[in-house]
Formats: structure tokens, sequence, C-alpha cells
């Protein structure tokens, strides 16, 4: 019973709600325990559609003396391939969370992060900028249109900048 | 001729033994085993970074995180609030869990440990998480109620080390143990491929076979380099078409006893290849524990 019961919830909650008409309701009763087990989850990796947008995302910022620097964050192709493969939560973090509109209320706590960790390197910065970079992929599929052979622009957009008051955090 | 009653109440029997009769112990030992070298791995990735996504001066402060969360969820930060010894717990857990579930010393307790980690770190910052990490969750839960030190287990080698059995059966050295946590696993990675697939045949891009060539030029999963000719249409509708093929046709063809084990070495390869192609930390090595549930010991 268990079992059954088990695989009608967790059968339930993965499906999409337009092909599964009772999701609603068999939801609605496990959300609770789902939830407070830890057994919540999700399928749908690359669907309906993968990302049709090559993305990272970048900080910058301002030192005291009038020196600038930036640091890319999840740009992935440029690191090696062990470092690639343990930050893959950066790239879910900043590329899938923190970069979008949305999820704005990431924004000033990762640019306090940020003067807390570059103050911790000896640096004194004065302002951070978070931007994001995009480009878009080609809808055919060719060699020459990998992303690290691709010659495509960049675009890029600054979508958080925070002018860091002399005293914060000292 | 049977009524479509009868097949129904038949099929309802033949899942109620499937799911009751006693299994060899073997597989849920494998898995297991696996399953926690994963952990541990899982937890040396993610160590280096745990303060910048898990504690108080990290990148979710509690004052934005509490806005975040809905619903209560068991974690350590039940009992230590926000509070960055909760970091050190985690770390704890997972630790000593998956050298238990690895070693099968107390491997209820060891599973608990490593699915208290998971949901902890899985609360405090939702936004790190990826497929391997429910996996791990859900594993490492339905493993707390199992029987899985039947075999590979350090602490049942000892013990028996040290009382030796009068005579060792010889017909069944492997003490059958309770079917129904492998066999939740074992539906959970039916309902894995039957999700995955049915999300993507949603996708214009998987109906019209450029899906994975799109995913294979997108910088951020590179791996590994390779061959130009992969990154070719036809070779793209190859890939997206088979995607489709495995991921819908493995929850049905699975229950083949013949197909079992061509069908294990196909996902093997599928899951190697996208381990190869595609950059995703550990989800490819995880599912393949999930594998392990399937396969049928021969007897010794």
């Amino acid at each position: 019973m268990l079992v059954a019961v088990y695989t009608l919830a967790a059968f339930s909650w993965t499906m999409p709600a337009v092909l599964f008409p009772p999701k609603a309701a068999i939801d609605g009763i496990v959300t609770r325990p789902f939830l407070l087990l830890g057994l919540w989850q999700a399928w749908d990796m690359f669907s309906p559609d993968p990302r049709t947008d090559d993305i990272c995302v970048e900080m910058r910022y301002t030192d005291s003396d009038g020196s600038v620097d930036r640091r890319m964050l999840t740009d992935m192709v440029a690191m090696g391939y062990f470092e690639r493969w343990q930050k893959d939560r950066w790239r879910k973090y900043f590329n899938d969370h923190l970069r979008l509109d949305v999820e704005h209320q990431l924004w000033q706590p990762f640019a306090e992060y940020a003067v807390r960790r570059l103050r911790m390197e000896g640096h004194d910065p004065v302002s951070i900028e978070l931007v994001r970079w995009w480009r878009p992929s080609q809808p055919a599929v060719r060699p020459e249109l990998r992303a690290d052979v691709r010659l495509t622009p960049w675009n890029s957009y600054p979508f958080h900048r925070w002018g860091v008051p002399r005293e914060w955090g000292r | 001729m049977k009524s479509p009653w009868d097949m129904i109440a038949g099929a309802a029997v033949a899942f109620d033994r499937w799911v009751k009769d006693p299994v060899d112990p073997r597989p849920l030992a494998w898995f297991r085993c696996w399953f926690g070298l994963l952990s541990l791995v899982n937890l040396w990735l993610l160590w280096p970074d745990m303060s910048m996504w898990l504690s108080n001066d990290g990148v979710l402060p509690p004052n934005v995180h509490r806005d975040m969360v809905s619903g209560t969820r068991l974690s350590v930060f039940m009992l230590t609030g926000y509070s960055d010894m909760a970091i050190g717990l985690i770390r704890g857990l997972s630790l000593v869990g998956g050298l238990g579930l690895v070693l099968g010393v107390f491997p209820r307790c060891a599973a608990a440990c490593v699915w208290l980690a998971a949901v902890s770190y899985a609360w405090r910052n939702m936004d790190i998480l990826h497929s391997g990490d429910n996996l791990i969750r859900i594993g490492a839960f339905f493993l707390i109620f199992a029987r899985s030190d039947g075999a590979l287990s350090l602490s049942r080698g000892v013990s028996r080390w040290l009382f030796p059995r009068a005579a060792p059966d010889p017909v069944t050295p492997y003490e059958p143990v309770p079917a129904w946590p492998q066999r939740i696993l074992q539906l959970q990675l039916c309902i894995i491929y039957l999700a995955a697939g049915i999300w993507k045949t949603m996708g214009p891009t998987w109906r019209n076979g450029t899906a994975v060539g799109l995913v294979l030029q997108l910088g951020e999963f590179q791996r590994f380099p390779i061959p130009d000719f992969f990154l070719t249409p036809l070779m793209s509708q190859v890939f997206t078409y088979g995607t489709l093929a495995f991921e819908l046709g493995f929850p049905v063809l699975i229950w083949i006893p013949r197909l079992r084990l061509p069908v294990l070495l196909a996902g093997l390869a599928f899951h190697a290849g996208l381990d190869w192609v595609m950059n995703v930390q550990l989800f490819q090595w995880q599912i393949t524990a999930y594998y392990l549930l399937w396969l049928k010991p021969r007897r010794s």
C-alpha cells in the first residue's frame, strides 16, 4: 500500500498539470509530507526546451585607489575541467537565479558578501556592480557554433550597482 | 478467456507479491555502498563553498532566506536556528553517514545522517540544488527503512568473525530482507525517466530534433571535447530522438526480464555519454546507484 501510494504521489508531483488532471488534488495532499521529509523532486532539466542563450554573470568592483577589477563568476568554458565540475552549483546559483529580475532580492546580499570577501583579500572596494552577459545561441546545429569557438558577440547589462558606504561593515 | 477484471486482480496480486516477498540482500547492499561513496564525493565538492552558500554571512542571509522559504521542512536548522554551527553539523553528518553507508556500519543511522544533512543544505539554500540532490535525499530516506547490511557490511563481517555460526547454510548464505524499500527506489527510477521524457515531449526543439544539438552548443554545460560530426543536424536528431526513446522506453522495457540487462547497459552508455559531454556534476553517477537495485545476483 505504502509503495503504491508513494509511487502515485511521486508520479503526480513530477508530471505536468496539463497531462495529469488529478495532479492538483494529489499534490494538495502530499505537498506537506513531501516538503517535510525532503521527498520533493523535479526531473525537467532541459525541458520543455533547453535554453537558447549562453549566459555568464560578472562581478566588477572599484577599489578605493580607483582601480577597477572584474571577476567572471560563471564563465564555465574558461575554467579548467575540475573547476567547472566543482563549481556546477555556482552555475545553478548565479545563472539560474541571481541573474534574474524576479530574484532581485538576491542581488544586494551577494554584493555585500562580495565586499566582505574582497576586504578579506586585502582590497577596499568602494563600489560593486553585477553584470549579466548573454549571447544568443543559433537555431542551427554546426560545429563552428559551439560556445568555445563561436564568434557571436556578447551583450552585457549591469543589473545591480552598490556604492559601498565607507563605514559599512567595519 | 480472462475478463479485464480478472487481469487487473491478477496484476494487483503480482504487484503485492513483488513488493512483499523478501529479496536477496545484495542489490540493496551494492546500492548502499555506491550511494554512500557518491554522497562522500558530493560532500567533498560542496565543502569549499559551504560557508558561501549556507552561512549567515554568505550569499543568503537569514532575513532574505526567511522570505523565500515556505512550509515546514525537517533540518538541523530546526535545532540550531540560523547558526553557522549548522555547517559543521552538516559536514559531520555527511561524513559519518557516508562512511557508514560505504562500510555498512549502522547503515540505517548512517542513512539518516546523510538524509538529514541533505535536507538541511537543501532547506538553507534551494538555489544551489541540482537533480543529484534529489537522488541523495530520496535514496537516503528510504535506506533508513531498508535492511541494507545483509551483505558487504563491515559490522556484519566482524560479528560473524567473532561469533561464527556452527554450520553456515551453504544454500542460502544471504538471509532475504524485506523488499519494499528496494521496490520504492526501483519505481522511483522509472518515475525519473518517465517524467523527464514526458516533459521533453512538450518542447518544440525536442520534437524537431534540435534540442541536444542546442545543448551541446551552450557554453555553460560544456565539458570534454567532442568530435565535430556530433554537431550536425543529423546527429542532433539521432541524439534527441534517442534520448526521448530511452527515457520513455526505460520505464516499460525494464520490466521485461530478458530485456533488463540490455536496458541497463544502454542506460549506462547513455549516462556515460552525458557525463562526457555535459558538466552536470554528479547526477550521471548517482543514478547508476539506482541501477544496481535492478540486478539479479547469481545464487552463490
